[in-house]
């Protein structure tokens, strides 16, 4: 017996000793696979931290599935950086009179990636799919209650009720056209219509995606894309700067180092994006809009700026991102003042303060710092925060669904029209952060149907003063993005929309 | 003895049962659900309900629990809502990888601290007892991401001996498979090695102390006989425990460590059920969890049974 636990000791000690003697020896052989791959470079390898929930574009809401789906599926008509709507699988529209419907003129020839014509009838078929009552997004389209397929290429939308931001509605990457005898599947097996065609994913290490030769518009660059999961991001960093990866998000403090670092480079944008502290209503204190006003009269959001992310925000005074083409600026109307804030507080009647609690999102490291800073800056003015910090999913269900919590920071992201951003803060709404008042309810719907679009913007401009002076949220900042990509990397660029443009990525 | 296995193997299934029960169980507390998740901050509180209906969430747990158990009963685990992929099929992707970290990692461990164990114990409060103890509080104290950490910015970055983030499998040859598992199991090791050689070490000088000990002494063996023939064999039934334990934990995958070392194996794959409330993937890889112990108890017990003239005479004695 003993023997044989010698035995396997020694076996054991050989395997290692061997495992350590080669390893020096293989890693002659490793650099040059990397030099080969170099030369020929014909892979995009993008690091993502959580797996998508499924390649589904129109059964999620998660950004993780939509930034790889965007370059499976197309769209009738999509957006460039500018926030300009520009055509994708239609080559034109138009928008009839009274703008209560809308007819797109599709490309001819596009195929699937099973090889099957797209038409007309793909395009109303995945509108009834994304009208269905498993898709998340079902509500946004509620409004279209008509989907006529005029011929092969030409399909017409009709609205129940006037929106003028109809058009903006199309160009979401969960309006991906999808071919129907592949639908039961989409969530393992895309197939759409898109740059790149769907290889293979290993659920928790890679997705990959290979160029799409039939594609209807201009041919992707690179020929393989492959999404690697690394959740650890000082291994994303490292995998960056040692080559493994091409494409990673960054912290913003790592902007720097990257510029300064041979064979990689920081990148960073403004983000159709926003940090907010929401103020529960309901709750006993945030209730007298004078407390509320005193919490924005307390908090620096340039200190937050600074220290958070390095400097690298915008503070904002109201509910849009400084990006939105319907931005104003509001961030005067509650301005930084401590002592001001200390009398509002007294006025409301608690001139000792109060604790209340904050719930901050662990999963987003940005807002959780922000938190920690805004409980610092409200002691000054008396108010104590508890701190609590809680998973996403008891965030979701907690906070946004049940409305249990006091205060909360967060981030809301994503859409090109003002109404959509801003429509939660209707008093009928129901949101988490709804505006109970009422004030903005009459302006929103007037904007919605205002086709004038220098009147829209003077409404939207309203709406966003009352909400900086009615305070149901802190406006902290417009978010940036920042990635670390490998210098040979050309033509990145993020949209306001939650898609990823690989098509037009190359290697210099 | 297949009495006795057979025996083992009824109170696994008891236990996987209960396992199964206090998971579901536990989850209807804690708060959040699929359907809010996949909605995000754009739901409103109908649409919620309708796909909570559609999912089958709306329905009393202990309806959905029969449900899970009924599937389970035909050996069918369910489909993860967040892969759209079968359990089943999502665990044994994850069998290469978990195994392997385990089974390098402890193999690793095992050779430092019995190595380690027996020469302290034999040499106690002598230099290398010293030492060994001091390894034992290092392995002890230092958090896995942090050394994990070091590692890839020391032997990836820095020196680029070893890949920072990748799993490749055997298929691809030994070589490349081993090299990436290296800086990983190496670090789970070191986690592992403390309470390792305390156990080989205290077993050790339990032993050392006995008197048949002194017997051999006096009988004149050879030192090394008495160490290892005797002395070691005897000393290691404790601790074999011990490493069947620590070997069953690791099996149930290590969240820090995959997640540093972007390894795509169970710890992560649990991590990613609990937080997305995926209730059948977290109960699929609960009860692989709870029949891996379970398993790993029994074959330890029966290394016992082998290892122990005593109990070895009584099983025998049975038959």
């Amino acid at each position: 017996m003993l023997k044989k636990v010698l035995a396997v000791l020694m076996s054991a000690m050989f395997v290692v000793g061997a495992a350590g003697c080669s390893s020096s020896k293989k890693e002659a052989t490793g650099d040059s696979a990397q030099e080969t791959s170099a030369e020929e470079k014909d892979t995009l390898r993008i690091a993502y931290t959580a797996d998508p929930e499924g390649l589904d574009p129109q059964r999620t809401a998660a950004i993780a599935t939509l930034e790889v789906t965007s370059n499976i599926f197309d769209t009738l008509i999509t957006c460039d950086t500018d926030w300009n709507i520009i055509p994708d699988l239609a080559h034109d529209w138009d928008l009839a009179e009274d703008g209560m419907s809308i007819t797109f003129y599709l490309n001819e020839g596009v195929l699937f990636h099973n090889g099957r014509e797209m038409t007309a009838a793909d395009v109303k078929y995945s509108f009834e799919r994304l009208k269905g009552e498993e898709s998340p997004k079902a509500s946004m389209y509620k409004n279209i209650v008509g989907i006529d397929v005029i011929d092969d290429y030409t399909i017409k939308f009709t609205t129940e009720n006037l929106d003028v931001d109809l058009l903006q509605s199309f160009a979401y990457p969960w309006t991906a056209i999808i071919p129907e005898e592949c639908s039961d599947d989409l969530k393992t097996n895309p197939v759409g219509t898109g740059a790149y065609k769907y290889v293979e994913w290993v659920p928790q290490q890679s997705i990959k995606l290979t160029r799409n030769d039939d594609y209807f518009g201009e041919k992707a660059n690179i020929q393989n894309v492959e999404f690697t999961l690394i959740p650890d991001y000082t291994s994303q960093l490292s995998a960056l700067m040692v080559g493994d990866i091409d494409i990673t998000e960054v912290t913003a403090d790592q902007i720097d180092v990257l510029n300064n670092t041979d064979g990689v480079k920081g990148y960073s944008e403004p983000q159709n994006s926003i940090e907010i502290l929401a103020l529960n209503q309901e709750n006993e204190y945030l209730s007298n809009v004078k407390v509320r006003q005193a919490i924005a009269m307390a908090i620096d959001k340039d200190e937050i700026i600074d220290t958070v992310v390095w400097g690298n925000g915008t503070k904002i005074g109201s509910h849009l991102p400084v990006c939105s083409p319907y931005y104003v600026d509001t961030t005067d109307v509650m301005p930084y003042d401590v002592e001001a804030a200390k009398e509002l507080l007294a006025e409301a009647g608690y001139p000792d303060g109060f604790t209340i609690s904050l719930k901050l999102p662990k999963p987003y490291q940005t807002h959780v710092d922000a938190g920690q800073i805004i409980a610092d800056q409200l002691s000054k003015i008396g108010i104590t925060c508890e701190i609590e910090i809680i998973e996403w999913a008891t965030w979701m269900s907690d906070v946004y669904t049940d409305k249990k919590y006091d205060m909360t920071v967060v981030a809301h992201s994503g859409r090109l029209e003002p109404y959509n951003f801003l429509s939660r803060y209707k008093s009928t709404s129901g949101d988490y952060i709804s505006l109970l008042s009422g004030d903005v309810d009459a302006l929103l719907d007037e904007a919605r149907q205002e086709k004038d679009e220098a009147k829209r913007k003077e409404l939207y401009a309203d709406i966003q003063r009352v909400l900086a002076e009615e305070v149901p949220c802190v406006y902290l900042q417009s978010l940036s993005k920042f990635y670390g990509l490998n210098e040979k990397v050309e033509g990145f660029s993020i949209y306001p929309i939650d898609m990823l443009n690989l098509k037009a990525v190359s290697f210099s | 003895m297949l009495n006795y296995i057979l025996k083992r193997i009824w109170s696994a299934i008891v236990v996987i049962f209960i396992v199964s029960f206090i998971t579901y169980f536990v989850l209807m507390f804690i708060p959040g659900d699929a359907a809010s998740l996949i909605l995000g901050t754009e739901a409103s509180a109908e649409q919620i309900a309708q796909l909570r209906a559609v999912m089958g969430l709306d329905r009393p747990w202990i309806v959905q629990y029969a449900d899970w158990l009924r599937g389970l009963i035909h050996l069918d685990f369910g489909e993860s809502y967040l892969y759209g992929t079968d359990v089943l099929t999502l665990i044994i992707q994850r069998l290469p990888v978990t195994f392997s970290v385990a089974f390098i990692s402890m193999l690793i461990a095992s050779v430092i601290s019995i190595v380690l164990g027996v020469l302290s114990a034999i040499y106690k409060d002598r230099p290398i007892d010293y030492f060994s103890r001091s390894i034992m509080q290092i392995g002890s104290a230092i958090p896995s991401f942090w050394i994990g950490m070091l590692f890839i910015v020391f032997f990836g970055l820095k020196l680029k001996w070893f890949p920072i983030s990748d799993y490749v499998p055997l298929s691809n040859g030994l070589f490349p498979y081993l090299r990436n598992l290296v800086m990983p199991c190496t670090v789970l090791a070191i986690g592992e090695v403390g309470m390792l050689i305390r156990s080989v070490r205290t077993s050790m000088i339990d032993t050392l102390n006995q008197d048949y000990m002194e017997m051999a002494k006096v009988k004149g063996l050879k030192s090394s006989t008495i160490y290892f023939k005797y002395a070691l064999r005897n000393a290691m039934i404790a601790p074999i425990n011990v490493f069947g334990m620590q070997f069953a934990k690791l099996m149930g995958g290590t969240v820090v460590v995959e997640s540093v070392f972007s390894l795509p194996g169970l710890g992560r794959l649990l991590l990613v059920a609990v937080e997305q409330r995926d209730i059948v993937l977290l109960q699929g890889i609960v009860m692989f969890i709870t029949a891996v112990v379970v398993f790993t108890s029994l074959v330890v017990d029966i290394a016992v049974m082998l290892l122990n003239p005593k109990i070895r005479a009584k099983a025998g004695g049975e038959r």
